[in-house]
């Protein structure tokens, strides 16, 4: 099917200049050069990982995860090490009971590097991995045709890179960019997914000012993008995302492939429906303050934070809910702002940052108005709930800590510790 | 002090001035460094033994694995006499962050400039609130700084053991020992660690067990810990690597006793973990000494260093460039700079006049122009220096002899310093100056560190001035780095237990609605002094009219993954190599591995991503670049 220059995406255009490759390292002549264990992660950890038929719950018996980090900050592969739900030595080992075990080629953990650290991205293109294979991005696609105008064909200018190929015209060896990996393989990936703000939606290189034409995944493969079981880019965002959503995510998505799992829903802009379908300000632990219409007005303070810059009513994330690692943490329940890093209007939709969102102002003013109804009428109820029915019934309150407290009407009373 | 190169002279009084009669006192031609080897000599001497030698190899690592971010490391070895020739080393990627931060308000440099590094965020994060509070003038009150060092300690709690654990420790694993040092295997099944009694293994063998990647028990429990420190981090911050609390001005974390003891309990479960750490960096080191004495030579460097100090001193920093030189060296960790062993200043303002970076090999630009010929004290500095710094980004195809590398080539008086945690523990054991306290002393010579009981007895231990830098003294350092961290933290605490029975709890300079009021409109500058878990790191803000002008970050890895300068000196990792002996056996030259020189690397702890995106200045968006056919719009 002809598709005329305008409708390519990024990713075909990039791909029109370099041309297909089918030279491959000479793995006899580098030798261990870079593998000092003289042996791959993979055959390494296999003894101990692989299942045995009889706890192998579902088709696979692996997956190769391919993780690279484009341009970024390495921080979704920090927040990946610090999940729980499955963790990630778990998810390698074959130890979260069902799952394929994960062969991860990930630039900061494996122990080979240099072209040896590249021989399964050779397989994979070659069709010769012998297993199904899922692309992981971190980071933004950078717009590499910018870097290598103008330079040399052999010797291109690049903005991100990852190795060396011999795809030189003569067969020499030449710089590999990670968009070239990623459009190479993305076609046959079993499911391509982006990871952090910076891969699902560009992300702070793509803001005003982008010097490198940073992009997103979705932006980069486009709209018609498929992985070969038909599942467009799946994307897990947060800057950094919660760990614990992109493993749940991956394992989601083996759970269904395992075929004991449901089918993950995702929402429209392939986010997983059941953790980005609510706004943080539904779990915020501070959220109740801004039903009282009651706001923080410096830092520190406990109230509710959405006058000092807080987007949480309009920003879809869980952390106040799920904490950042371990349930522990999360922006709002620490008394940090939510700047809305998870979305895709990520920054510079929502700076200066510490200045309340414009859209508040109504809200603020109509909830102040409803608290100022509301938060009495609780302070009455509280007050009369924090006496036990003997107090009640002898008119007292026998505690050492306070005067002893009347039964409050609506006139007096300031919660449990004032009579006057 | 004095300069051994830059053309600068103190006064009596200590005031600094350019010397007189030279017409153009920063030219790479007037202050020449005395180089050990010019690039014509080693490019002979590689010719030389092409010539008659069949076993020199030219290879390019790339990508290094176990290192954050993207590095790749040409060398050129010479296998037959076991030596590395040449070495390049080169950051292979760039972001712009600073293109993107300018003209950008100011308070939003904090959440732009953290996510330069995922590694280590909050240290950027921190670097950038002191960049701005010293252009805006604020100083946080005293509970801010203490909360402050409470979450900069942790987040090393969270660095260090990530790094031995994950990326350096399989380099002295079993999987890696019984592959590529065979003959050191049955010496470590016989060799019996003498901090068995924290560490639990008993022979070097079980302990380089323990190592493996993913299946070892210290690799698997190094990982639990960074989990451990990085809650405490988020209890602070919100979340983790990009902190959500940190402001200009202090910080907005609500704290409560809920807090403190949260922060507390978890800190407390690190002492006995600490203990333990040391004791396995100690037994490596030692049994590789013991075992052949060319391991000191792996990795080595000259003990000379950089360091921008770390943890304020709550009562003395005040935001001011005037008052760096007081409040500076009263931080937990002392600045300063040392060459070959000998401390030669710790005045921040006298590290800054030092300071340059240099762009002939990287690919970036030459600017020109200089803003600035002086600090705000009237101290001369180079028109090389961040604060004038104008780079634009140039891609292009690599040449060693040319442009090889996005990093740059930092340097202090025009010699080649590295930066390190352990760099830390040099500078602070020098100078001792580090405030009183029960749990850190520096001697002089050493650092003595007394460790609170846990489940394991309380102990009192003592890191020693190493002879030279190399691949085991560099991890060595960072393990006892971690504990005095986690010192840091538990005095901090304790301030911060303090200033609350003081009801002295108020954590920010400024509510946001008066620092919005308060953004200057003329012309400012900022320096954020700052530490990572690699050492070294400064941010540099100009603002004008409200506006960011001008923001440069540079980072310890930007200074150890520096390529040559323009008088051929080669960087701290280059240099590294090329002092790194191959032990390793290459009879068969199929088998080389490079595990000496990645030892060598690694050591470093190199920290790419934040290393990599750093250069700019206005008119840095080089559109016109793209006019290829196929090139976006």
């Amino acid at each position: 099917m002809a598709t005329s220059v305008a409708q390519k995406t990024p990713a075909q255009r990039l791909l029109d200049v370099l041309g297909p490759v089918d030279r491959w390292h000479d793995h006899e002549e580098i030798g261990d050069f870079g593998m000092p264990t003289r042996a791959f992660m993979e055959d390494m950890v296999e003894p101990l990982a692989k299942a045995g038929l009889g706890s192998r719950l579902g088709p696979l018996e692996k997956v190769h995860a391919f993780w690279f980090a484009g341009m970024s900050c390495d921080g979704c592969s920090v927040a990946v090490t610090g999940a729980q739900a499955p963790s990630v030595e778990s998810l390698l080992m074959g130890a979260h009971p069902g799952l394929p075990r994960v062969v991860l080629h990930h630039p900061v953990l494996n122990v080979e590097s240099g072209p040896n650290y590249l021989r399964a991205h050779e397989n994979a293109l070659k069709g010769e991995l012998g297993a199904p294979y899922v692309i992981i991005l971190e980071g933004s696609i950078s717009d590499e045709t910018m870097a290598m105008a103008g330079t040399e064909r052999d010797n291109y200018g690049y903005w991100s890179a990852q190795g060396e190929e011999p795809w030189g015209r003569n067969g020499e060896n030449r710089i590999v960019s990670t968009d070239e990996w990623i459009a190479r393989l993305a076609p046959n990936a079993a499911a391509s997914i982006a990871i952090g703000t910076c891969a699902t939606w560009g992300g702070i290189p793509s803001a005003d000012g982008n010097p490198t034409g940073a992009m997103s995944l979705m932006d980069f493969l486009g709209k018609d993008y498929r992985s070969v079981f038909g599942v467009p880019v799946v994307n897990v965002p947060g800057c950094p995302p919660i760990g614990d959503n992109f493993n749940e995510t991956v394992a989601a998505i083996l759970y269904f492939l395992q075929g004991f799992g449901p089918l993950p829903e995702f929402d429209e802009l392939g986010r997983p429906a059941w953790l980005f379908g609510e706004t943080v300000h539904r779990h915020c632990v501070r959220g109740a303050y801004y039903e009282e219409g009651t706001y923080a007005e410096t830092f520190g303070d406990p109230e509710c934070l959405v006058e000092i810059g807080c987007w949480g009513p309009v920003v879809n994330c869980n952390i106040t809910s799920r904490g950042a690692i371990n349930h522990v943490g999360g922006c709002m329940n620490s008394g940090g702002a939510c700047i809305g890093c998870t979305m895709p209007g990520f920054p510079d939709k929502f700076t200066p940052f510490y200045k309340r969102p414009p859209g508040s102002l109504v809200s603020t003013a109509a909830a102040r108005l409803l608290g100022s109804f509301v938060k009495p009428l609780r302070r009455y109820t509280s007050a009369h709930l924090n006496r036990e029915v003997r107090w009640d019934l002898h008119n007292e309150v026998p505690s050492g800590w306070a005067r002893e407290q009347s039964e409050p009407s609506m006139v007096q009373g300031r919660g449990t510790s004032s009579t006057t | 002090m004095c300069f051994k190169n830059l053309p600068v002279d103190f006064d009596e009084a200590g005031g600094a001035r350019l010397r007189e009669g030279i017409p153009d006192p920063y030219s790479v031609a007037t202050a020449i460094p005395q180089v050990e080897q010019t690039e014509e000599e080693r490019e002979a001497q590689i010719q030389r033994l092409m010539a008659q030698n069949g076993h020199i190899k030219d290879l390019n690592m790339d990508p290094v694995t176990r290192v954050a971010g993207a590095l790749a490391v040409h060398v050129t070895a010479d296998l037959k006499e076991g030596v590395y020739l040449d070495a390049h080393s080169q950051a292979t990627l760039f972001r712009g962050y600073e293109v993107i931060l300018m003209g950008r308000d100011p308070r939003d440099a904090i959440f732009v400039s953290s996510r330069a590094c995922g590694v280590c965020g909050g240290v950027h994060s921190h670097a950038s609130a002191y960049a701005t509070e010293m252009a805006m003038g604020l100083a946080p009150p005293p509970f801010g700084t203490v909360v402050r060092n409470m979450g900069e300690a942790a987040e090393m709690g969270y660095d260090n053991p990530l790094h031995l654990y994950l990326l350096a420790g399989p380099d002295y694993s079993e999987a890696v020992v019984r592959a590529v040092n065979p003959e050191l295997w049955p010496k470590a099944e016989k060799w019996s660690c003498a901090g068995q009694e924290h560490h639990g293994f008993k022979t070097m063998a079980d302990l380089m067990t323990a190592l493996n990647p993913l299946t070892g028990a210290l690799y698997r429990e190094g990982l639990e810990f960074t989990r451990l420190s990085r809650e405490m981090c988020v209890i602070l911050w919100g979340k983790y690597p990009h902190p959500q609390t940190v402001i200009p001005g202090g910080m907005s974390t609500t704290v409560t006793p809920q807090t403190l003891n949260e922060y507390h309990s978890k800190l407390g479960r690190i002492f006995d973990y600490a203990q333990r750490l040391m004791a396995v960096w100690d037994d490596i080191t030692e049994f590789f000494y013991d075992a052949d004495e060319r391991y000191k030579e792996v990795g080595a460097r000259p003990l000379s260093v950089i360091e921008s100090g770390y943890w304020d001193d709550p009562y003395a920093y005040d935001a001011t460039y005037e008052n760096s030189d007081e409040w500076g060296q009263r931080r937990w960790s002392t600045p300063g700079v040392v060459i070959d062993g000998e401390l030669v200043t710790t005045r921040p303002t006298q590290i800054n006049m030092g300071w340059e970076e240099f762009v002939e090999h990287s690919f970036y630009e030459e600017w020109s122009g200089d803003r600035y010929a002086t600090d705000p004290l009237g101290n001369p500095i180079s028109p090389y220096h961040s604060w004038n710094k104008r780079t634009l980004p140039k891609p292009e195809g690599r040449n060693w002899k040319e442009k090889y590398t996005w990093a740059t080539a930092p340097r202090w008086d025009r010699q080649v310093v590295e930066a390190g945690a352990y760099a830390r523990l040099l500078t602070t054991a020098l100078a001792q100056k580090q405030p009183p306290n029960d749990f850190i002393e520096a001697t002089g010579h050493s650092i003595k560190m007394r460790i609170p009981k846990g489940l394991t007895p309380e102990a009192e231990v003592e890191w020693h001035i190493p002879e030279q830098w190399n691949c085991f003294e560099r991890n060595r350092g960072r393990a006892y780095h971690y504990v005095m961290s986690q010192l840091v933290g538990l005095a901090s605490l304790l301030e911060a237990y303090k200033l609350t029975k003081q009801g002295d709890t108020r954590i920010a300079a400024m509510s946001p609605s008066e620092l919005e009021r308060n953004i200057p409109k003329d012309e400012r500058r900022g320096l954020g002094w700052w530490g990572a878990g690699r050492g070294w790191l400064t941010h540099y803000l100009v603002m004008d009219r409200g506006k960011i002008v001008n923001y440069q970050i540079t980072t310890p890895s930007t200074i150890n993954a520096s390529p040559r300068d323009p008088w051929g000196q080669p960087g701290p990792y280059e240099q590294a190599v090329m002092r790194t002996p191959i032990i390793e056996d290459v009879s068969d030259p199929s088998k080389f591995t490079g595990i000496d020189m990645l030892r060598a690397i690694r050591s470093f702890d190199p920290c790419m991503p934040c290393t990599t995106h750093i250069h700019t200045g206005k008119g840095t968006v080089v559109r016109e670049v793209n006019t290829c056919s196929c090139g976006v719009d």
